[in-house]
């Protein structure tokens, strides 16, 4: 059976795929994103919005193509999303 | 010596319900978890249920001096403390039976209890053994999947609080006897054993919300 992943943690896969495993330095695509995060596209459209309006990704126009990075407070939510992971897993929750 | 540990009992429980409930509050306002906001309303309400104890038991040793607390504080710190065993309990019943459910992983829904002070006390302290247990649980069920070793310390002392909750309500029946000291003590164990995993997350690598700085 798949394990039920929460948004928080799709948020979380995303921001660590454009973090720790980005195809060049200009960024990720969308395809890219959606193969690595193993997420439908109308989905990941509307997270990906979201995320660069609210700072976290930052999206750049490559020859036509979106490419979207982590952007630094992208990375700070990335590493109080792993600390407080850890506090929940102690109570046996998922963040 | 059962008033020594009562406030013993009271500050810790007040500073560890504190501790838990400031960290979750960090966590959610760095992530926006609704499951930290959850566990940040069940520890502040501990906390304060603890304080609203320990509050009646310093004003009648310095101020009435009548030689027992008000029934009705004690009752109403401890309908508190419910009131956070029951979000605490109400998290693992969303993570088991509701995952997907939006409705459930909003803020939940504030339980309601209308029913002497006595009888509300006991009926508190008994659902706080339910929730507690409860709770212990589900925590020990989910160390089986993601092995962390302080989900062994959450839930030994969520258990522990439990077996406190019942020896309490049990003492009931034998007013006279060391099950209300034998509570105090178990319930104390619990609230070390709760505060010890959480003592350890990093947060000093965090960068906390500008507000809390």
């Amino acid at each position: 059976m798949a394990e039920y992943r929460t948004h928080m943690k799709i948020i979380s896969d995303i921001l660590a795929t454009t973090r720790d495993d980005l195809q060049d330095e200009d960024g990720a695509t969308v395809t890219y994103l959606i193969r690595k995060a193993n997420i439908s596209h109308s989905r990941i459209s509307r997270i990906l919005k979201t995320l660069v309006s609210q700072g976290l990704l930052e999206k750049t126009d490559n020859q036509g193509s979106n490419k979207y990075k982590i952007s630094q407070p992208g990375r700070e939510f990335l590493q109080a999303y792993y600390t407080f992971t850890n506090f929940a897993d102690n109570f046996g929750l998922n963040i | 010596m059962e008033f020594l540990l009562e406030n013993i009992l009271n500050l810790v429980g007040f500073l560890v319900g504190l501790s838990i409930g400031v960290m979750s509050f960090i966590g959610f306002r760095n992530t926006g978890s609704p499951t930290l906001f959850r566990l940040t309303i069940a520890f502040i309400s501990i906390s304060l249920g603890f304080f609203v104890i320990w509050t009646g038991y310093m004003v009648e040793d310095f101020v009435i001096k009548s030689g027992s607390i008000e029934r009705w504080i004690q009752t109403l710190g401890i309908i508190i403390q419910t009131i956070g065993y029951f979000f605490i309990a109400f998290s693992h019943s969303i993570k088991s039976f509701f995952p997907k459910s939006s409705y459930f992983r909003s803020v939940g829904i504030l339980p309601l209890f209308l029913v002497s002070s006595v009888q509300i006390e006991h009926v508190f302290r008994s659902i706080s053994f339910i929730l507690l247990a409860y709770g212990a649980i589900e925590t020990m069920l989910s160390y089986f999947e993601n092995r962390n070793k302080g989900t062994i310390w959450v839930s030994l002392g969520l258990g522990l609080l439990a077996l406190g909750e019942f020896l309490g309500w049990y003492s009931f029946v034998f007013p006279e006897s060391i099950l209300y000291t034998a509570s105090m003590i178990i319930k104390i164990g619990g609230l070390i054993s709760l505060f010890i995993p959480v003592s350890k997350v990093p947060l000093t690598k965090i960068k906390f919300d500008k507000d809390l700085e």
